[in-house]
């Protein structure tokens, strides 16, 4: 059913410094898909997430992306973040002098205005933070801290989630979030994504490595290769991609 | 209490004395529209005194701003610190010159200087000269100086979470400059000062 189709890209090429990564990718993710992105390093997985976030660094050459019927490239990455995109990044940026909860109360209210609504009151908006800072297990003094600012590695990947689960994106995409996690934060951050997940939405799981897939199960894999999509298959794919690495697909 | 000054065009000279024991502190606020040339003078002449003096500037169109701070440490075990921090957007120059001289019997001197720039734009310039003159063997003295623009990757970052791109930058000035206006004791005036600065930092932007 065509109405069922959240995400599609057609013929993606994008370029950063003339220099062209992704050299046509076709991928359609209908609601209620976990797809998840493998491949080697410098295969352009990254480039891929950044393109759909909207990173102003890279050039889209040709092609289309299509989310819930709107063209995204048209829009800016703002305004994708309010129609239901989250990425959540590899590398966390940190931001001196803000505060988690100023930073969030920011992002939330800008999502409401864009919807219409008034923003929220401060004991409310506390309130929504605090629960889904527990819902990561963060502890509730992280609201005061400046944004990943000293954050270890799997703070930091859990204040992505806390984000996510804030801001309850339609579609999620995951770019490296297994790197630099100890099991038991990849156990936290997976069992969040796996919560926040519904019929009505889709996530892109983007990783080197299997584990990560161990706890977010995907339906459909990818496996990326200079720059496009070689293989697109079931969850076995993992397994396989697993025996025989990237080289021999 | 802390001396707030907010700085109206032209001159300001200002020379003061710390005496044994004393401690001054001042915040100096400089608006966009303001051409100034601060000069400011300080002697620590008893020992145990303490000078604090802070700075915050925003230029957005051909202000021209000077700032000189001389520091005199006379006398041993006194401290000063100074801090200014600033924009300069538009066609903007701002010049910083802080000297820091510690005499020759002035021991166990602490003496801190910084001044931090963020540029707007090609046209604005930013010239600072941070110096030290120290005549003493026993001191803890420091100076830095940066000049820099508004980080594109916190930006992204910001964006991706839905803060706009007009909001980001505000997010990203204030918080430049709020460690100058956290100095101000008074609740009020500090609040005053700020809410005056998000309003001037949001005009600014809105008209680059």
């Amino acid at each position: 059913m065509a109405n069922d189709i959240l995400l599609k890209i057609e013929g993606l090429r994008a370029s950063v410094e003339d220099k062209e990564i992704l050299k046509g990718v076709d991928l359609t993710i209908r609601k209620g898909e976990i797809h998840a992105v493998m491949g080697p390093n410098g295969a352009g997985k990254s480039t891929l997430s950044a393109v759909l976030a909207g990173k102003p660094q890279f050039t889209v050459t040709a092609g289309t992306i299509e989310f819930l019927g709107q063209d995204l490239l048209a829009m800016s990455p703002e305004e994708r973040a309010w129609a239901g995109v989250f990425l959540s990044f590899q590398y966390p940026v940190e931001i001196p002098g803000v505060t988690i909860t100023n930073f969030m109360k920011t992002a939330v209210n800008a999502h409401r205005t864009g919807k219409g609504l008034e923003p929220l009151k401060a004991g409310d908006f506390l309130k929504f933070m605090r629960e889904k800072m527990a819902f990561v297990q963060m502890k509730p003094e992280f609201a005061k801290r400046e944004v990943n600012v000293g954050f270890s590695g799997g703070e930091k990947k859990r204040n992505e989630i806390f984000q996510m689960a804030m801001l309850d994106p339609t579609l999620a995409i995951l770019d490296e979030t297994d790197s630099g996690l100890d099991v038991d934060a990849l156990r936290i951050v997976a069992n969040g994504v796996n919560a926040l997940h519904t019929p009505e939405k889709a996530a892109i799981v983007i990783t080197h490595y299997q584990r990560l897939l161990d706890y977010i199960v995907p339906d459909v894999v990818h496996v990326l290769k200079d720059g496009k999509i070689v293989k697109t298959a079931g969850r076995e794919l993992v397994a396989e991609i697993e025996e025989k690495g990237y080289d021999n697909l | 209490m802390t001396d707030v000054i907010i700085v109206p065009d032209g001159q300001l000279v200002r020379n003061l004395e710390v005496n044994a024991g004393q401690k001054t502190d001042m915040v100096l606020l400089i608006m966009p529209g303001v051409s100034c040339d601060v000069r400011l003078d300080v002697r620590l002449t008893g020992e145990g005194a303490e000078a604090n003096i802070y700075g915050a500037y925003i230029c957005g169109g051909n202000e021209k701003v000077n700032i000189a701070v001389d520091m005199h440490h006379d006398v041993p075990y006194c401290n000063s610190r100074q801090l200014f921090k600033g924009i300069a957007g538009g066609a903007s120059k701002v010049d910083f010159y802080g000297k820091i001289i510690v005499a020759k019997d002035a021991q166990r001197t602490e003496a801190y200087q910084e001044n931090h720039n963020i540029l707007l734009s090609d046209e604005a310039k930013v010239d600072t000269k941070p110096q030290l003159e120290i005549y003493a063997d026993d001191v803890k003295c420091s100076h830095g100086a940066t000049i820099g623009r508004l980080n594109e990757e916190e930006q992204f970052y910001m964006r991706s979470r839905g803060i706009s791109l007009e909001d980001a930058k505000v997010l990203q000035m204030i918080s430049f400059i709020a460690p100058v206006l956290e100095n101000i004791q008074d609740e009020t005036q500090r609040d005053a000062a700020s809410s005056e600065f998000e309003s001037q930092i949001r005009n600014i932007i809105r008209n680059i």
